[in-house]
């Protein structure tokens, strides 16, 4: 091999290779860039955001056009529980981001109930969720008004990407209690992890919207 | 491939031979995660598409060849030019450049053997080819969608339009733009993250900078379609109000949405026609390209500027004229790095030696018709004549000179060219470019009359016309340059079929070209190049140093990476060496979850919701198996 190869091969690994925590964190320490998997999630997400971005846009074009908003007959949401649960949503970031960094150390089980405990969370605040959408759909409609149809519409696609993590955060957990921690689910992991920051980022920007007629 | 130079390095290829071998036979085709065959699967399926096109195109031609004529009924005339433009956008020009010649191009240009997510890759198609049956579907049982192809509402709505025809268009399209949204992510990351080592971004070939910047755009404009399509079902199907002012909604939503996305359209479809001609140019005029950092830019500015302009689209709606005066102005900036590209395009062809061959002649052609698509649309900026040619055969011609003489000459030109690469043949030369100029007498006699038509006040998409309007002589003429112009298109089919049968074997590099696909053999074996290339310019196959040394280090056995299915992944920017990525192999998860996503469409088309959540929980259990050997080391 020449000097020239020996010198740009140095310290490449066979990252997929890397089937247990030493090797993974072998792997992490030799990497240059993030992997393409992170990549990847990156570019999804960009593509969720944008997606949201349509939509919280759509209910402020429909709030400008209207008269009355909400239209007559339909109160101002109310604040206070909305606001705790997508507080509560918020704080799983912290146990997603320490599962990441459970998982870039090559430390399985912290990050399998880092997983665990954000799972627990989101799934309570779904739980929750589902109750205020029933309760909502008893007051008024999405066929009523177009107030009716953007509101449960955004809640729905935001319910329905919570739904997507929580099945995303259990495939990880499956692989990883199976498996064990491989640099692929290590991706896996981190992939997970910057889905939910996101998610969390966009319940803020979506219970604010749904809530801006009472703020 | 390097040539191989001794039975050491034959014993190399071997190897690499026995670990990418395909699956033989239709299995291997419908389980594949191969660049190449995904990218002849894409290439051949669009085909098929943009012959049913063509041929919806011909029936609008032949009723409109004379006054009063009634070769289609006013309800069969709608659904006509509806699927011909849907399918002409979605279905042939978007999958015949991302799909086809993307897929089988970036990853050889970048020297990478294969994609960055090969069985997402794989989707992508499967489901694209789901879609396009979807919709298709529609037009053979007599429901296809009859709005046009932006589809406007309340036109558009239940009220109006009562049958399933809009629901095939909404659904498919959200269908078709998962396939679309996946291939761009896979596009980024593989260039991003697999070019061969050395290949810094200004060492990447300018082909590639125009697959970049079409991957982002896609990314961000099809969320708005698939947002106004949702908005539209959840409107047919669910009795919601999004589009209807009756109860706070707003028709013009639904333009805005569709706009917003579909401007952004408009450079996704060109934008790989101008990384065809930045291939095409240098080859044949023997030199690099003139101002290449500024051409790379402008490709991203395009894309960039295409965003900030789509009310241009709607300046007879109303809006207030600060509105309207602000996109007409952003519209006119797109001038500038358009501009730039065209002066690159003519000065690099003017400054080298050029050579008329076939490929060049269609890229000549494809300089004209922008000229003229471009000048016409600066005319349609200006917003008093926008208004008095709005929905008149001024804007078909305009937007055909863009996006026929435009954006398909090109892929005309691409496949005349990369065609010795994929079959190892030769096209026959002069039968290319007999089709070259039959194609260009078509395209504009069948397209420049409309000017003049729009101008005289034809509207367009009306079923027929009277005598005495004085269209009649113009009509006749684009009749007949349509058939020319097919004749034209059947002409090159038949040139490449016969060709792969009997043309003359072609070499790896027939034409002397610059970029790395021409180093390896024709057609490539499934793992591209046996060693991974050396890159040091992005005219990578005229540094010929670098291709005699990737000879000797094939002899050597340096560089090989033959322990596996693999491929190497480097640095975003300096594309330094990062690690060895084990890719996975066939699979046959891919059709099947696009099979599973199909039958969600179609119950939820036959309101069998049930059923449909059926079919996602189906596709996800999939999800669950797509991952089994991925290390195959």
């Amino acid at each position: 091999m020449s000097e020239q190869t020996r010198a740009a091969m140095q310290g490449v690994t066979r990252s997929m290779a890397a089937q247990s925590g030493e090797a993974v964190t072998e792997v992490v320490r030799h990497q240059r860039a993030q992997p393409s998997g992170w990549w990847g999630m990156v570019l999804f997400l960009c593509a969720e955001v944008t997606l949201f971005g349509t939509l919280l846009a759509t209910y402020f074009y429909l709030d400008f056009d209207a008269s009355r908003w909400p239209p007559a007959g339909i109160a101002p949401p109310k604040v206070v529980l909305p606001l705790v649960a997508t507080g509560v949503l918020v704080t799983t970031s912290i146990p997603m981001a320490l599962a990441a960094r459970f998982a870039r150390a090559g430390r399985r089980s912290p990050t399998a109930w880092m997983i665990v405990l954000a799972l627990v969370v989101q799934c309570c605040y779904l739980a929750a969720q589902v109750l205020l959408f029933r309760h909502d759909l008893l007051q008024f409609k999405p066929s009523q008004s177009a107030y009716g149809s953007i509101y449960f519409t955004i809640l729905a696609a935001h319910h329905a990407h919570v739904v997507l993590g929580i099945l995303l955060g259990l495939a990880v957990l499956w692989h990883l209690t199976l498996r064990g921690l491989t640099n692929y689910w290590l991706i896996g992991v981190r992939g997970v992890a910057l889905y939910w920051h996101v998610v969390n980022a966009l319940a803020v920007l979506v219970v604010l919207t749904q809530l801006s007629p009472s703020l | 491939m390097a040539t191989v130079v001794s039975p050491r390095a034959e014993r190399h290829v071997d190897r690499l031979e026995r670990i990418w071998a395909e699956r033989p036979g239709l299995i291997g085709w419908l389980t594949t995660t191969d660049h190449k065959r995904i990218g002849l699967l894409y290439f051949f399926t669009s085909l098929a598409f943009f012959g049913a096109g063509g041929v919806e195109a011909l029936l609008i031609r032949t009723q409109l060849i004379g006054p009063n004529q009634h070769l289609l009924s006013p309800q069969a005339y709608d659904e006509v030019f509806t699927m011909h433009g849907v399918t002409m956008i979605f279905l042939f020009v978007i999958p015949m450049t991302t799909g086809a010649f993307g897929n089988y191009l970036v990853p050889l240009m970048i020297g990478s053997r294969d994609m960055a997510f090969p069985r997402m890759n794989a989707l992508s198609y499967w489901i694209f080819l789901g879609s396009g049956l979807f919709m298709y579907y529609a037009l053979v049982s007599g429901h296809a969608p009859n709005s046009g192809w932006f589809d406007y509402v309340p036109l558009a709505s239940k009220q109006y339009d009562p049958g399933n025809n809009i629901d095939f268009y909404g659904y498919g399209l959200i269908f078709n733009g998962i396939a679309s949204t996946a291939a761009a992510i896979n596009f980024i990351v593989t260039i991003f993250k697999l070019r061969a080592p050395g290949m810094s971004l200004n060492r990447m070939p300018l082909f590639c900078y125009a697959f970049l910047a079409v991957s982002f755009a896609l990314l961000f404009a099809l969320p708005a379609l698939s947002v106004a399509c949702l908005f539209l079902e959840l409107d047919r199907q669910l009795g919601f109000h999004f589009y209807d002012a009756g109860f706070g909604g707003d028709p013009l939503l639904w333009q805005n949405l569709f706009w917003i996305f579909g401007h952004p359209e408009v450079y996704i479809i060109i934008l790989p026609a101008f990384g065809i001609a930045t291939s095409i140019i240098p080859t044949f005029v023997h030199r690099r390209m003139v101002w290449f950092p500024l051409v790379a830019l402008a490709e991203i500015m395009v894309a960039f500027l295409g965003f900030g302009v789509w009310v241009h689209h709607m300046f007879a709606v109303g809006f207030a004229t600060l509105t309207t005066v602000y996109f007409a102005a952003a519209s006119l900036i797109i001038v500038i790095p358009s501009g730039i590209q065209l002066f690159a395009w003519i000065t690099t062809i003017l400054t080298g030696t050029p050579e008329f061959e076939t490929p060049l002649l269609w890229i000549i052609g494809f300089i004209i018709f922008f000229i003229i698509g471009g000048l016409s649309g600066i005319t349609v900026a200006a917003i008093p004549f926008d208004q008095q040619v709005t929905d008149s055969y001024y804007i078909v011609a305009h937007f055909h000179f863009v996006i026929f003489g435009a954006a398909v000459f090109p892929i005309l030109g691409g496949m005349y060219y990369w065609f010795p690469k994929v079959t190892g043949r030769m096209y026959h030369e002069g039968v290319g470019k007999l089709s070259f100029y039959l194609t260009f007498v078509g395209t504009f006699v069948t397209f420049f009359p409309m000017h003049i038509l729009g101008i005289m006040g034809m509207p367009r998409r009306v079923y027929t016309y009277p005598s005495g309007m004085g269209w009649t002589f113009l009509n006749l003429l684009q009749s007949i340059g349509a058939y020319v112009l097919t004749a034209g298109l059947v002409l090159i089919v038949a040139n490449l079929v016969v060709s792969y049968f009997r043309g003359e074997p072609a070499g790896n590099d027939p034409f002397g070209g610059d970029t790395l696909e021409w180093s390896t053999t024709s057609p490539p074996p499934p793992y591209n190049y046996p060693v991974i290339p050396t890159i040091s310019s992005a005219y990578a196959m005229w540094d010929k140093e670098d291709r005699e040394r990737d000879n000797r280090r094939l002899d050597r056995g340096e560089g090989l990476i033959q322990l596996g299915h693999e491929t190497p992944a480097s640095t975003v920017q300096d594309a330094e060496y990062d690690e060895i990525l084990a890719m996975p192999p066939h699979s046959p998860w891919p059709p099947v979850t696009a099979l599973s996503l199909l039958g969600m469409f179609a119950m939820l088309l036959l309101h069998h919701y049930a059923i449909a959540a059926g079919f996602v929980v189906v596709g996800l259990l999939m999800l669950f198996a797509w991952h089994d050997k991925e290390v195959s080391v």
